[in-house]
């Protein structure tokens, strides 16, 4: 009996382990490729044995960095905005009673609802018409938009199950609507703007075309699309080509490992974008 | 009246500052690119200086446009091999599960999570770079075991070229799906499996009758996700192909981008393409819609 179960429980080890194997393989070959050279690369396909050419680092750095700058100042900025927006709104259709209350909230709500697709092209024209093409903003002020609806959702959900003798409390010792949401709602919402902040950085970080259509300068360019590009940029060095690839996938590597648990619920908490 | 006292003009006003960026972002961003894309796939448009209302014209020209019609098939194509690669995620996962030690069962979650560090657009290119005629793995790997008769152009050959973007996944997890379906497997009551154990229920037989009815909400949540993304969804090809060779791996939403930005500016046309995905779309989350409250 108990040599049964071993072989039942080797089972599961290898198969699984295998299917890690094959999923992990094309970052493997990533990593080995990213310092080989040219000759390398052709004749010596699968093999590791050096010298390794770390220099493909310096002359991918050159070129990725400036990408992972911009990448940062639009998935970030994108999360300041979208959850401060998200979080004053969801927490006035929480706790506040105002005239038209539901009505504006459906008009939220039903968004979440309708498809996307058929805002690409008008959204385009609309990025044109108000100058934003080519800046940040026009990455900024879209995402943070296309995040109302779910996340306005979720946060007065929250707002509306906690208790509320909390807020009255605050009321009556004269705070503000502002101090309130400030020093009573805020830190108890702290790991909802937390999730919702990586999920649309995560979103803006990993969203290709988009800011292929309204980004056009190439100093402009976000990761995803500079990286696109960036095989005009080595022609034939697929080392580099390599080494950028790897550069890339530092900073959520970095994300993954400081904030492990945050990180795979945000990514639970919504779809990845491309 | 008794409302206004009990909530005075000053509190409505601070919560309508309150909500209105959020809304007032909504209504501009959201809303009107919407409407805007509605009212001009009645127009031929190109989005600066020729603006004229042709009534249905775009949507007859739509349903008598051979290329579209390929993007329909093709895109079916992707929905039904969409379906069924949903399912090494799931068996993944139960044989994930049933790993008795917990520690090794933490360790290989992890490494399933391991490609979301990547970029997306990281995994796609090295993919890219794989199918790479000259030097990449798959003729490398042909080569090295002395098939190189076999050496193929994968995504430069119009029959192979949809399958490899199939392929493209191997071995198919999809890591979100796979945190949703372990996280519906951990939030069942353990004596269920303690149950299944008595009952002396083989692997196979446990399956069917204990984890995949289950998995059943899980199941229908990534349903949806895969039936809408396949249906708007067109990056990878935009990607990988571009639609091509010839319009072997086009899909409908790549058409719409191409009609908009490949060259010809055609917006009024591709909006038309763009309500016509809208519309099956908007359909299939209306059924989701139903289907998810029928039985939670």
């Amino acid at each position: 009996m108990g040599k049964k179960w071993s072989v039942n429980e080797t089972f599961k080890h290898s198969f699984i382990i295998l299917v890690c194997i094959a999923m992990l393989y094309p970052l493997l070959l990533m990593v080995q490729m990213s310092v080989k050279d040219k000759k390398q690369i052709v004749f010596h396909f699968f093999s590791f044995n050096g010298p390794y050419h770390f220099v493909n680092y310096g002359k991918a750095w050159e070129k990725v960095a400036p990408m992972i700058w911009n990448s940062f100042v639009m998935s970030t900025g994108s999360a300041l905005v979208g959850v401060l927006f998200a979080a004053l709104a969801g927490y006035a259709f929480g706790k506040m009673k105002f005239p038209g209350r539901q009505i504006l909230f459906w008009v939220l709500f039903a968004k979440m609802l309708l498809p996307g697709v058929m805002n690409f092209i008008p959204s385009f024209i609309l990025a044109l018409k108000l100058g934003l093409l080519d800046t940040y903003w026009v990455i900024i002020l879209f995402a943070a938009a296309a995040a109302q609806p779910f996340w306005v959702f979720v946060i007065r959900t929250f707002v509306e199950q906690q208790p509320k003798e909390l807020f009255e409390s605050a009321t009556i010792d004269g705070a503000t609507e502002l101090q309130t949401f400030w020093h009573v709602a805020a830190p108890l919402l702290k790991p909802m703007f937390t999730l919702m902040g990586i999920n649309l950085f995560l979103g803006v970080w990993n969203d290709y075309i988009w800011p292929l259509v309204t980004i056009q300068s190439a100093e402009m360019r976000p990761l995803t699309i500079g990286l696109a590009f960036l095989t005009n940029g080595f022609p034939g060095d697929y080392g580099a080509l390599m080494a950028g690839y790897v550069i890339a996938s530092i900073p959520l590597l970095l994300l993954f490992v400081f904030g492990m648990r945050q990180f795979v619920a945000g990514l639970t908490g919504g779809a990845i974008k491309l | 009246m008794n409302v206004s006292r009990k909530w005075p003009m000053k509190a409505w006003m601070t919560a309508y500052l309150f909500v209105l960026p959020s809304i007032a972002m909504t209504l501009l961003f959201e809303y009107f690119p919407m409407f805007d894309g509605i009212y001009h796939s009645f127009y031929r448009w190109d989005g600066a200086n020729l603006e004229s209302f042709i009534g249905f014209d775009n949507f007859v020209r739509i349903f008598q446009d051979p290329t579209f019609y390929v993007s329909l098939q093709n895109m079916l194509f992707f929905l039904v091999f969409g379906l069924i690669l949903m399912f090494p995620t799931i068996v993944a996962c139960i044989v994930l599960f049933r790993i008795k030690s917990s520690r090794l069962q933490y360790m290989y979650r992890v490494l399933f999570c391991v490609p979301m560090i990547v970029p997306g657009i990281v995994s796609l290119l090295i993919w890219k770079f794989m199918y790479n005629p000259q030097i990449g793995f798959f003729n490398q790997l042909l080569t090295f075991i002395g098939l190189d008769d076999y050496a193929q152009l994968w995504l430069g050959d119009p029959v192979l070229a949809k399958w490899c973007i199939l392929l493209m996944g191997f071995p198919f997890i999809q890591t979100i799906a796979a945190l949703i379906y372990l996280g519906g497997l951990q939030s069942v009551d353990s004596h269920i499996w303690d149950a299944a154990d008595i009952d002396g229920a083989g692997p196979i037989k446990r399956m069917i009758h204990v984890e995949l009815p289950l998995m059943k909400g899980q199941f229908k949540l990534n349903l949806i996700g895969v039936l809408a993304g396949t249906v708007t969804g067109y990056g990878t090809q935009l990607v990988l192909t571009n639609g091509g060779p010839g319009f072997s791996t086009l899909v409908p939403g790549l058409y719409m981008y191409q009609r908009a930005f490949g060259g010809k500016t055609e917006f009024g046309y591709a909006s038309a393409v763009g309500l016509v995905l809208f519309v099956i779309s908007l359909l299939i989350s209306i059924i989701a819609f139903k289907y998810i409250r029928s039985d939670d």
